[in-house]
């Protein structure tokens, strides 16, 4: 997320936005972006409907007692502008990988 | 039994050969400048024997450092890194400053405490000057630091120099000096990851 914040004036650059996700409440995701002065809006998905759109449920505990989990796993996922998902990488995300492909889609993007 | 012997001596065999290998060129090439250069990227002085290079092999907290054991009980340590992402995200120094302190050595317990901070000129940039201590008696242990934030393009790099010892030992100023000529000496060899980004962009943006 830190990393995100920092690479946000570069995002915006490429027309790209960032939303994080989470399954905490919005109180708990309030103090976290506080903590991390985080200018972008966080998502808090307690019914957790978004993060299994996009793969994203944790494949281990901790596991709620129905079996369903209790966080989602870290996975980063780019959706171009007509809301096809174009890349998607689980485990901490590599930014320079993520802005080296937003500037191949905004190369897409600039030959049409 | 006598079908699990022969796989021992398999794997001594193979152990024995691997020490045959050649062994890896060193990341540190020496230059007749008495420097040395890392990875075709950075050019500085290296410290002097007995300092072991650190290097971040994929991803990780910084980019390249050097770590010393010193005498006495654990902890007694220095370490140094050029850290290109510290903590914090502003590309202000000051606010990046008080992001940076609330975050560095946070998971250690101590919580340390800025002692001095000071404006001074570092690479041809006006950068801000660190100088932290904390201490954790019920782990026995304290780190004093050094941080140097510094603009870098659109950017802000670090320089970071922490020393732990022993609750009741005391700090030594040595390591630091080693700190002092790898900063003074550093060099960027190249445009770095983002400085080629700013270009790019530049570039497709016409």
């Amino acid at each position: 997320m830190d990393a995100h914040q920092r690479d946000l004036y570069l995002y915006e650059r490429l027309n790209a936005r960032v939303l994080g996700v989470s399954m905490d409440d919005v109180s708990t995701i309030k103090f976290f972006a506080k903590e991390l002065w985080l200018e972008f809006p966080l998502l808090a998905n307690t019914l957790a409907w978004m993060g299994a759109s996009y793969g994203a449920y944790a494949d281990k505990p901790p596991f709620a007692p129905d079996g369903s989990p209790l966080r989602f796993g870290r996975r980063t996922v780019v959706i171009d502008s007509k809301g096809i998902v174009r890349y998607i990488k689980n485990g901490s995300p590599d930014n320079r990988e993520i802005l080296a492909f937003l500037v191949q889609l905004e190369k897409e993007v600039l030959k049409k | 039994m006598r079908a699990i012997t022969p796989l021992i001596l398999i794997g001594f065999f193979l152990g024995s050969c691997a020490t045959l290998t050649p062994e890896k060129p060193s990341a540190l090439v020496p230059t007749d400048r008495g420097t040395v250069v890392y990875k075709d990227k950075y050019e500085f002085a290296r410290p002097s024997p007995g300092w072991f290079l650190l290097q971040a092999l994929e991803g990780g907290d910084f980019e390249l450092g050097f770590m010393r054991i010193e005498k006495g009980e654990f902890p007694s340590q220095t370490t140094f890194i050029y850290d290109d992402e510290p903590f914090g995200s502003s590309r202000e120094l000051d606010k990046r400053s008080e992001q940076y302190c609330t975050r560095f050595l946070f998971n250690s317990g101590m919580f340390p405490q800025i002692r001095k901070k000071e404006k001074i000129q570092l690479m041809g940039q006006s950068a801000v000057a660190l100088y932290l201590e904390g201490e954790n008696p019920n782990r026995n242990e304290k780190a004093k630091s050094k941080i140097y934030l510094v603009p870098k393009g659109e950017r802000i790099i670090s320089f970071v120099c922490t020393q732990w010892r022993p609750f009741q030992e005391s700090f030594d100023p040595e390591p630091f000096e080693h700190f002092e000529r790898f900063v003074r000496s550093f060099k960027f060899l190249k445009p770095d990851f983002y400085e080629e980004l700013k270009d790019k962009v530049k570039k497709l943006k016409g």
